[in-house]
């Protein structure tokens, strides 16, 4: 009783393990994780501030990380208002076969990067399946800008509708019938009541798609055309510079575009907690 | 003027809800449903309202066809157990929104709501309200809200599905009172399902027991507690 | 009175109507089939194009099996030590109280948010000639990029999130409280959680590995950048696909693609599968 008593309260953990597990995460985190990415963070600095500045400053720098940035926010927008349907249809009808494609929605999550990536660029390209009858119209994807889009779109679906579908699922039926009773017409109530209760959770995940789509490298190299400051993302840029040994150069670019994952975690948080404070 | 409703039936899948359910209440009549649950009280009561459909039986009320026409048509204030207040929106917002939902021919303009809002605020009781939202109320504020919002759109008939179920005994007593006191303001056809006997022979003049989706019996609640028609009705009333 | 009114409303006032319904369902089917179901069909066209013969060719080629042999061997490394790891971070976070938490959290789902170009350039910087360690390491003859090593490294860090994000929720639901009683009946620490937690959370993890395993088998961008493509000896499995590609060998890039298209639905199978048994569990286990 006494030996219970003393393991109870003498030690400042009633469990075990913990001095252990603890060590070997921080081990692990830091070996893996702290230092090389410390390495990360210093490289650039080597050159000084205006040497950073330099790097980066340049036009090709700029043009691909203008163009991973804003092909991303309107892949996420895209996805977003997709995501939405999907998610809409998923979760309020009935049809055969829905499990199947609600399964289907984890592809690009479930498939390897450059498997997508040979896939979409045979597709878009000027003789593949969707490519060649676009061509007609004088439409070209792969190799321009466009197959950079396309690629986004297709890696940052499943973050929109999978954001959305357990939100939508639990939203109840009586604020829209309470819409109902005062009048709405079901257009006005998906409107004015729906979608405002949806939009943290579109947000979230319009920020998760636009986040992947940012760094994203091996879905869109083979169907982007990769012209530099045309349509060479940025993530490419790297590689390139690495395979010049432009390592501070890389590493530049990795800063910025670290710095810019760092600040989209910030924001999702920020974003959780106002969706919580709503509730 | 009266609420006809004529032999109701309504099944959910193969479990009959309602059995045949009828009664006539006068323009104006405050009526209880008032039984266990699954007695069917509170499917009759959607199906008042527009959110179900009945399988068969009729109700006229103000002359119409009321079953054939949509929720969104009837004009009948509905108000829910669990408030279904627009948590996105403001008070003012909640309540204004039968308001604004309106065909622009009929939409009351800016002022016009605003003053609506204010004077149904004060009606319950939360003067001030309007930029709060429902997160920040107590269950009782809701509620309150929840029937100004009804009340709003100047229904032809009010109907609450146990609005007080959720609130405790204090803040039941003080909004059953508020409620009887609005109703008898605004002279509009109420019909008030709940489970809780005290109150429905507190606030309504007609009550209909109800089990198993049929009225075992309807009248006024001083003579419904005196002549009990059926051994259901005497038992339920003597608990 | 009247009888039955036929005249119903129709719908219910939360039923769209029938026009947007198929509206909606359209442009949901329609998107899906095209943006995702297409390039997947592709595939597999793609890979038979030349007939079965061609396909067998092409994965049972000396380099292709060298990749393949890398790939699982890679995950054979990186799997079981993010899982080792996934566990023990889940334990410390979720069953104890200490200053920091958040920020360990935060930092392990860094790899989530990092482009997986950046998570190998990380290695580069540390172990390339122009390196913290890249020099120590060369004139001792020892090779982190460009071989095994980084490739498991590069490999490890994309994926080791994967267990302990799914651990760590699940375990913190569940609480201490059948630990706390098998310490008070004098469990030791590896009795406790083999006998105790394990039962508790094999669906989760069983879940999660299955994850990282697909993820490592897969991971491109992270493993491009510090393997130095050496045909043979340090292409993986996407990156020999890259390579087959690039040398317009269409049949072998889209073989091997196929592959890997098949362990991905193989991996969304199982996936599905385990939810549906896994919602129980949790649901139980959450109810503890």
């Amino acid at each position: 009783m006494s030996a219970i008593g003393l393991r109870l309260t003498g030690s400042r953990h009633v469990l075990p393990g913990f001095r252990l597990s603890l060590a070997f995460t921080l081990f692990y985190l830091t070996g893996i994780v702290l230092i090389p990415l410390l390495a990360l963070l210093l490289r650039p600095f080597s050159l000084g501030l205006a040497g950073f500045w330099t790097e980066i400053a340049t036009p090709r720098v700029l043009a691909s990380l203008r163009l991973s940035f804003g092909m991303a926010l309107l892949a996420a927008a895209i996805d977003a208002v997709f995501g939405f349907i999907i998610a809409w249809v998923l979760v309020r009808y009935r049809f055969p076969g829905k499990r199947i494609l609600d399964a289907v929605i984890d592809l690009p999550f479930a498939l390897p990067t450059a498997v997508a990536g040979i896939a979409l660029s045979t597709l878009y390209a000027p003789n593949g399946w969707i490519g060649a009858p676009l061509a007609e119209y004088g439409i070209r994807i792969a190799y321009t800008p466009w197959g950079v889009l396309v690629a986004m779109t297709f890696i940052g679906l499943p973050f929109t509708v999978r954001t959305l579908e357990p939100v939508l699922g639990e939203l109840g039926l009586d604020v829209e019938e309470a819409a109902a009773t005062l009048g709405a017409t079901r257009l006005q109530t998906i409107a004015r009541v729906v979608l405002p209760s949806l939009l943290p959770a579109l947000l979230t995940g319009a920020a998760m798609a636009f986040a992947r789509g940012v760094g994203e490298y091996g879905s869109i190299i083979f169907i982007a055309g990769n012209i530099p400051a045309v349509s060479e993302i940025a993530p490419l840029l790297i590689v390139t510079k690495l395979e010049q040994f432009d390592y501070a150069g890389a590493a530049a670019i990795g800063v910025v575009m670290l710095a810019a994952s760092f600040v989209m975690l910030l924001a999702l948080n920020g974003l959780q907690s106002w969706a919580a404070k709503r509730q | 003027m009266f609420l006809t409703v004529d032999s109701v039936t309504k099944k959910f899948e193969r479990f009959p809800a309602l059995n045949g359910a009828s009664f006539v209440a006068p323009q104006g009549g405050f009526v209880s449903l008032l039984g266990p649950s699954g007695s069917g009280k509170t499917t009759l009561l959607r199906i008042l309202g527009g959110l179900e459909f009945a399988d068969s039986g009729s109700v006229r009320f103000a002359d119409l066809n009321w079953l054939a026409m949509p929720a969104r048509t009837r004009n009948a204030g509905f108000v829910f157990q669990h408030y279904a207040l627009f948590k996105h929106m403001t008070v003012a917002e909640n309540i204004a929104f039968g308001l604004k939902v309106r065909p622009r021919p009929q939409r009351p303009s800016r002022s016009e709501i605003t003053a609506r809002v204010r004077e149904l605020l004060a009606l319950v009781q939360l003067p001030g309200l309007e930029d709060r939202y429902p997160s920040q109320l107590s269950g009782g504020q809701r509620q309150r809200v929840a029937l100004a919002r009804a009340l709003a759109i100047e229904p032809r008939m009010l109907l609450l599905d146990e609005p007080f179920g959720a609130l405790d005994a204090k803040v039941r007593k003080e909004l059953r009172a508020d409620l009887r006191r609005i109703h008898d303001h605004a002279g509009v056809t109420t019909v008030f399902v709940t489970h809780d006997q005290e109150e429905a022979f507190a606030v309504a003049d007609l009550v209909a027991v109800m089990k198993d989706g049929r009225i075992e019996q309807y009248g006024a609640p001083a003579e419904v507690r005196r002549n009990p028609k059926t051994v259901f009705v005497s038992e339920f009333l003597s608990v | 009175m009247s009888g039955f009114s036929q005249h119903h409303a129709g719908r219910r006032p939360t039923d769209d109507p029938l026009w947007l319904k198929l509206l909606l369902g359209t442009l949901a089917i329609a998107f899906i089939a095209v943006l995702l179901l297409l390039p997947l069909l592709l595939v597999f066209k793609e890979a038979f194009a030349q007939g079965a013969g061609a396909f067998w060719a092409a994965i049972t080629e000396a380099d292709a099996l060298a990749a393949v042999r890398l790939s699982l061997t890679a995950a054979a490394i990186a799997v079981p030590l993010n899982t080792l790891f996934g566990i023990a971070a889940a334990w410390s976070i979720a069953k104890f109280d200490f200053p920091g938490k958040t920020f360990l959290v935060t930092l392990i789902d860094l790899p989530f948010s990092v482009s997986p170009v950046v998570s190998g350039l990380i290695y580069v910087l540390v172990f390339g000639l122009q390196g913290w360690l890249g020099p120590w390491t060369s004139s001792h003859d020892i090779h982190i990029l460009f071989a095994l090593p980084g490739i498991v490294l590069a490999t490890i860090f994309v994926t080791f999130p994967f267990v302990a994000r799914e651990l760590i929720p699940l375990m913190s639901d569940q609480g201490r409280d059948e630990e706390e009683a098998a310490a008070t009946l004098g469990a030791s620490g590896l009795a406790t959680f083999l006998r105790v937690t394990l039962p508790n959370i094999k669906w989760g993890l069983l879940y999660s590995v299955l994850l990282c395993n697909a993820r490592a088998l897969g991971e491109f961008g992270a493993v491009s950048v510090v393997s130095g493509h050496i045909r043979g000896q340090t292409d993986t499995m996407p990156l020999h696909v890259e390579l087959l590609y690039n040398n317009y060998d269409y049949v072998g890039a889209f073989a091997v693609s196929a592959l890997l298209a098949l362990l991905a639905l193989l991996t969304l199978v199982l996936k599905s599968l385990l939810e549906w048994r896994f919602a129980d569990e949790l649901a139980a286990a959450h109810r503890h």
